[in-house]
């Protein structure tokens, strides 16, 4: 999420009075000074997880993220979440260490240091004999593509993130079923969304506000 | 079929009669709650004390390993028995024993994940530090065989001092770049796997240390639903990436001696001999370290079953076979050749000074896995152990005899020479099994030895639709 958008929209949120009164009567994570920055809520099965999302989306609002303890089969679709780009940015990552792998073999061998062992030929005839270093490579290159490709298209590294401010939720994500509806979605509080939670039997509905920056002064 | 008696009367009755229901993944029918706390247990108790005594075992072999290696840096290779004709000994025979054992945690973790082999999910995490330990141990020895150490940036693909570049058609050269690859990704499919069982790690931590520690470790993994997306397409293009990997560093290393003409190494076959002979070492040497595993922490017999062990058993069962034919072919096609040379390679290797060890080679691969056909073995955990560490003996035995009998039985009788390894040889073979042991042993206590976030999802009533516990 860009945190200057998701500021501004907070920002718009509070002014229009939504996001303050929202958070009025459910128990309230991080500092209640900072701005509001998503509604959480607790499911007990990933079904209920699945429904509730379901719902969200018929509501009209986009800005949630659910987080479950393992992937939950059926939810990214039920999200609408389009097929990982993983694969292209390997394939080209692996095409692309063909390419340099063939260059660095055979350049040094054909143009710079020329090694004739048994009058065997060194150019593109001798083809087989660069193999082994373009598979070793091309597997190498394709391989880290995809861990640095995961870990950067999955927002990591990152130290904090403002859910942590919820106790609950930074103590029982490895069991759980999250659900953060933020309030920079447009329809925000529109409509009773705790309500909305509840009845979707969601438990523990937290207002989660970003945490303070600095400590508050006398403790 | 053995699986059967170990069937869940609890799953769900399956609509067409003559298929086997699968065995459990986890017996007792736990929950997701009950395989976290029984991982995180055993990383978040406190230090037992047979572990401070086993990592200062182990330490110990691995500090006169480093000084045997201080030593013969500062020395010279003369100090290892290896002699004109026998250049390659030792060294070369640790480097393929640790590189073939190796091969078997890629194959368990990644060729099982992609045929959908569920069995192995409780086994791959550790089955890929045996892999990653594995090559580290096989690449000490590259390194320090060269003899000049410092010389070691020649292997790159730059030029040296004298403008010369490596020979990019020379298997050795190939050898640097498989190893170098293949510690890359298996390191990064082992830690990729464990991001987010090191998150539940932080979720847990209880000590400011260790929550920072796994904090920075898990690289803020919160399981979001686009995390998991991506992370599976992951998973399986690592595995797929990895399992071909596995193949061209078993053939590249093959070829370091295929590729040669000397006789018993001129060999087609010999890509294949290396991979049987490499997942057959592995799966003895995974059966080796988990049952002390099981029997130090009970809370494992749950998740590592007996039916996971049986499955190994016969995955060792099956690779011992191949190896076995390919130690009837190669015999056969050193006859069938009419070669006089590979004729008399083959005969001096079980009838020459190489006997003793040629023979211990043959006779435990050729019986101790057959033993592994009566289920009555397979199910004998004790027993199952010491034959694994008998099988891994015996490829030793194997690596040793392929290097050296060869070696010095060349062309020439008259350039023939024993070899015979000298004391900084064995202390630097057991250092690196001290590191090995060093190592897995600092993976048991520090990050979870088992891939809980696939376990969980395959788990009856884990996903929609599957409280039955069908799997998906």
């Amino acid at each position: 999420m860009n945190s200057r958008q998701s500021f501004r929209a907070l920002n718009r949120a509070t002014q229009q009075g939504r996001a303050t009164k929202m958070s009025h009567h459910l128990p309230i994570a991080g500092s209640k000074d900072e701005p509001l920055y998503a509604i959480g809520a607790r499911f007990d099965k990933p079904e209920a997880l699945v429904r509730a999302v379901e719902h969200l989306r018929s509501e009209g609002i986009t800005a949630y993220e659910c987080f479950t303890p393992y992937p939950v089969h059926g939810l990214a679709e039920s999200m609408r979440l389009p097929k990982s780009i993983l694969s292209f940015l390997v394939l080209g990552g692996g095409a692309s260490a063909i390419l340099i792998a063939l260059l660095m073999e055979i350049i040094p061998s054909t143009l710079i240091y020329p090694l004739v062992v048994d009058g065997k030929p060194l150019n593109l005839l001798a083809l087989p004999q660069y193999i082994p270093i373009v598979v070793a490579l091309t597997l190498m290159i394709g391989a880290i593509t995809a861990v640095f490709g995961m870990i950067l298209l999955g927002g990591m590294p990152r130290l904090n993130n403002p859910m942590f401010a919820w106790d609950l939720f930074a103590k029982e994500a490895s069991r759980g079923f999250f659900l953060a509806v933020e309030a920079r979605d447009k329809k925000f509080s529109n409509f009773g969304l705790t309500e909305l939670l509840h009845e979707l039997g969601a438990g523990d509905i937290t207002a989660i506000h970003q945490e303070a920056l600095e400590p508050p002064q006398g403790n | 079929m053995s699986t059967a008696s170990t069937m869940n009367p609890a799953a769900s009755p399956s609509p067409d009669l003559g298929v086997l229901e699968r065995p459990p993944q986890v017996l007792n029918n736990r929950g997701p709650l009950w395989v976290t706390d029984a991982v995180c247990s055993i990383v978040e108790g406190k230090t037992p004390l047979w572990w401070y005594a086993a990592i200062t075992f182990t330490g110990t072999f691995a500090a006169i390993g480093g000084a045997c290696i201080l030593y013969m840096i500062v020395t010279g290779v003369g100090v290892w028995g290896s002699n004109n004709p026998c250049f390659w000994a030792w060294d070369i025979t640790n480097f393929i024993f640790w590189v073939s054992m190796a091969h078997a945690g890629s194959l368990i973790s990644a060729l099982l994940f992609l045929t959908r082999q569920k069995w192995s999910l409780s086994i791959s995490r550790a089955a890929e530090a045996m892999t990653v330990f594995a090559i580290i141990c096989a690449g000490v020895y590259p390194a320090i065989h060269i003899g000049r150490v410092w010389m070691v940036w020649w292997l790159f693909p730059i030029p040296n001092s004298y403008g010369m570049w490596p020979n990019f058609s020379s298997p050795l050269l190939w050898d640097v770049f498989a190893v170098t690859s293949y510690l890359t990704v298996s390191s990064l499919f082992w830690f990729a796997g464990m991001i987010p069982d090191l998150a539940v790690l932080r979720d847990r931590a209880t000590t400011k240390v260790r929550k920072f520690a796994y904090g920075i470790v898990s690289l803020g993994w919160l399981g979001t639903a686009r995390q998991w997306r991506h992370y599976e397409m992951m998973y399986v293009l690592l595995a797929g990436l990895t399992s071909v990997l596995v193949v061209t560093v078993t053939t590249i290393v093959a070829s370091d001696c295929a590729t040669s003409v000397v006789p018993g190494w001129h060999a087609t076959i010999f890509p294949f001999y290396f991979m049987v002979g490499a997942v057959y070492s592995g799966s003895a040497a995974i059966l080796t370290l988990l049952l002390p595993l099981r029997l130090i922490y009970p809370q494992l017999r749950d998740l590592i079953t007996p039916s996971q062990l049986d499955k190994v058993c016969k995955l060792l069962l099956m690779m011992g076979s191949c190896v076995a034919y390919v130690y009837v072919i190669e015999l056969f096609n050193a006859w069938y050749s009419a070669n006089p040379f590979e004729r008399g390679a083959f005969w001096e290797r079980f009838t020459g000074s190489s006997a003793w060890y040629a023979i211990t080679c043959l006779s435990i691969n050729l019986t101790i896995p057959q033993l592994f056909w009566f289920k009555a073995v397979r199910r004998c955990l004790p027993l199952v152990f010491i034959l694994a560490i008998l099988c891994n003996v015996g490829m030793w035995f194997e690596r040793f005899m392929i290097v050296t009998s060869t070696l010095t039985h060349g062309f020439l009788p008259s350039s023939w020479k024993d070899f015979h390894p000298t004391i900084v040889d064995i202390l630097t073979a057991t250092g690196t099994l001290g590191i090995f042991f060093t190592l897995f042993l600092l993976f048991i206590r520090f990050v979870p030895i088992m891939s809980m976030n696939e376990l969980k999802a395959v788990l009856p009533g884990t996903q929609q639709g599957n409280s039955a516990g069908e799997g998906h």
